[in-house]
């Protein structure tokens, strides 16, 4: 079955031409990542998916919920489907603990002492029980990311999406993100979408791989052979300009 | 000097200082009113809702660019005329909370609008509706933030109560005229007690103000 479905998606800033014929598919438990140059749609197109940019054009099923449609009920579906930033987006006016027990309280209502326990686990999955009681202005970068992290999988997820998660971190604290983001894409039954410059998570963790430029999605590939033959000029150009 | 000495009588400061009472009245009054008006009206124009935020910004910007007085003189001469009667504190509280509504407004929506974006969408992505994200993560952020211009804005509440003795509310300046009304030459002897007790009661409120600040922020 799948978890997300886009039928000629277009989107549009204005007159600039964001997201064109977009079609792709991805099945519950999958693991797919985005890559492409900057500016080339993707984080669009995360976006796209729990309903932080409409679409002008097509459809998109997204856990069964309809997103072309103005009606569908965006709280709901954010529910299952969890999203994790580039600039991480905590809540600076909550402690660590907070912030990831609050979305829970409120829209999935979960008793406290579950909610406190689910929580607590969570940090220490991410390696931050001795945070909890701090302010996210406290923490590194890294740490942050870890948390926003938790804060995602705290709704427990059907889907989460990745908009470039390291992107804004210093070099030594991109591993202990993506050791973390590995852990859940181990998980069989979460559906993850990232978009990434980390070649390496790419070929470790994709399940496929999509490349996208101008908007486009050019390539649709099998991880394995996208960085071994892929078809497209343009991705080898990309692919030969980023591996090093 | 003797004339000088006298107009700090003990009769003269008793009336003046149960006219500084009417002043904090009033303010403290026409304060608690306008900031939760202009606080909803302020977080009614953040939300840009179809019509009814235009409307409000309209009214807004209509008050905030009249004179105060203006505003005092048409609920206490103008409103009668529709049947509307008010006695001269309801008056200045009224006229006070509408103009500072509209100041506070203003101060309420820049400082939600000063909030990062990435706090709403990382709100709305974890599942919170609008209004889930707007009580407990912006709200909450951008007060933190208002707390300077809040506290300038009521100071200078405080100091416009004053233009109220037109319309002969019977608070602290109006009462010093009435002291020197009578003996000419106290008039530099009242203009510096008001001076003073403006000064400590304006002051005071500064510095409480950056004391909540400074807890705030740390």
């Amino acid at each position: 079955m799948s978890m997300i479905e886009f039928k000629d998606v277009e989107k549009y800033y204005g007159d600039f031409h964001a997201l064109h014929d977009i079609n792709l598919e991805v099945e519950a438990g999958e693991t797919v990542v985005l890559l492409g140059p900057s500016g080339s749609g993707k984080s669009t197109l995360i976006r796209t998916i729990n309903g932080l940019e409409s679409i002008e054009g097509g459809q998109l099923i997204v856990n069964n919920q309809d997103l072309a449609n103005p009606k569908t009920d965006l709280n709901r579906l954010r529910k299952d489907v969890g999203m994790v930033f580039q600039h991480f987006n905590l809540y600076d006016n909550k402690t660590i603990l907070e912030n990831i027990m609050i979305a829970p309280r409120l829209v999935l209502k979960r008793d406290e002492a579950e909610n406190k326990e689910t929580a607590m686990g969570l940090l220490e999955r991410v390696g931050l029980t001795d945070q909890a009681n701090k302010y996210p202005s406290q923490l590194s970068g890294g740490q942050k990311q870890r948390v926003a992290i938790a804060r995602s999988l705290a709704m427990k997820p059907k889907a989460l999406l990745f908009d470039e998660p390291t992107s804004a971190l210093d070099p030594e604290m991109v591993n202990g993100v993506l050791k973390i983001m590995r852990e859940i894409a181990q998980d069989s039954s979460m559906t993850m979408l990232v978009v990434t410059h980390e070649m390496g998570f790419a070929k470790q963790v994709a399940d496929r791989v999509i490349f996208m430029a101008d908007g486009k999605i050019l390539e649709d590939a099998p991880t394995a052979k996208f960085f071994e033959h892929p078809e497209e000029e343009r991705a080898r150009q990309f692919l030969s300009q980023i591996v090093h | 000097m003797q004339d000088f000495l006298q107009a700090y009588s003990w009769v003269n400061m008793r009336f003046l200082l149960n006219g500084l009472w009417i002043t904090i009245v009033v303010s403290v009054v026409s304060i608690a009113f306008s900031f939760v008006i202009g606080s909803i009206l302020g977080t009614i124009r953040y939300m840009k809702i179809k019509y009814v935020s235009e409307i409000v910004g309209f009214i807004i910007d209509l008050i905030r660019n009249l004179p105060l007085l203006l505003i005092i003189f048409f609920t206490y001469f103008a409103l009668p005329k529709v049947g509307i009667h008010f006695n001269v504190m309801i008056s200045t509280i009224v006229a006070m909370t509408i103009f500072e509504s509209a100041m506070l407004a203003e101060i309420v929506r820049s400082g939600i609008k000063a909030v990062p974006t990435g706090q709403l969408e990382g709100a709305r992505a974890n599942g919170l509706s609008f209004y889930q994200a707007l009580w407990y993560i912006l709200l909450p952020q951008a007060y933190k933030k208002m707390i300077p211009p809040i506290v300038s804005q009521f100071v200078s509440l405080i100091k416009d109560t004053s233009l109220a003795t037109i319309i002969m509310l019977p608070e602290v300046t109006f009462r010093a005229q009435t002291i020197y009304a009578q003996k000419p030459a106290q008039i530099i002897p009242m203009f510096l007690m008001l001076a003073i007790l403006y000064f400590i009661l304006n002051f005071t409120i500064s510095r409480v103000g950056t004391y909540i600040d400074r807890r705030m922020a740390s």
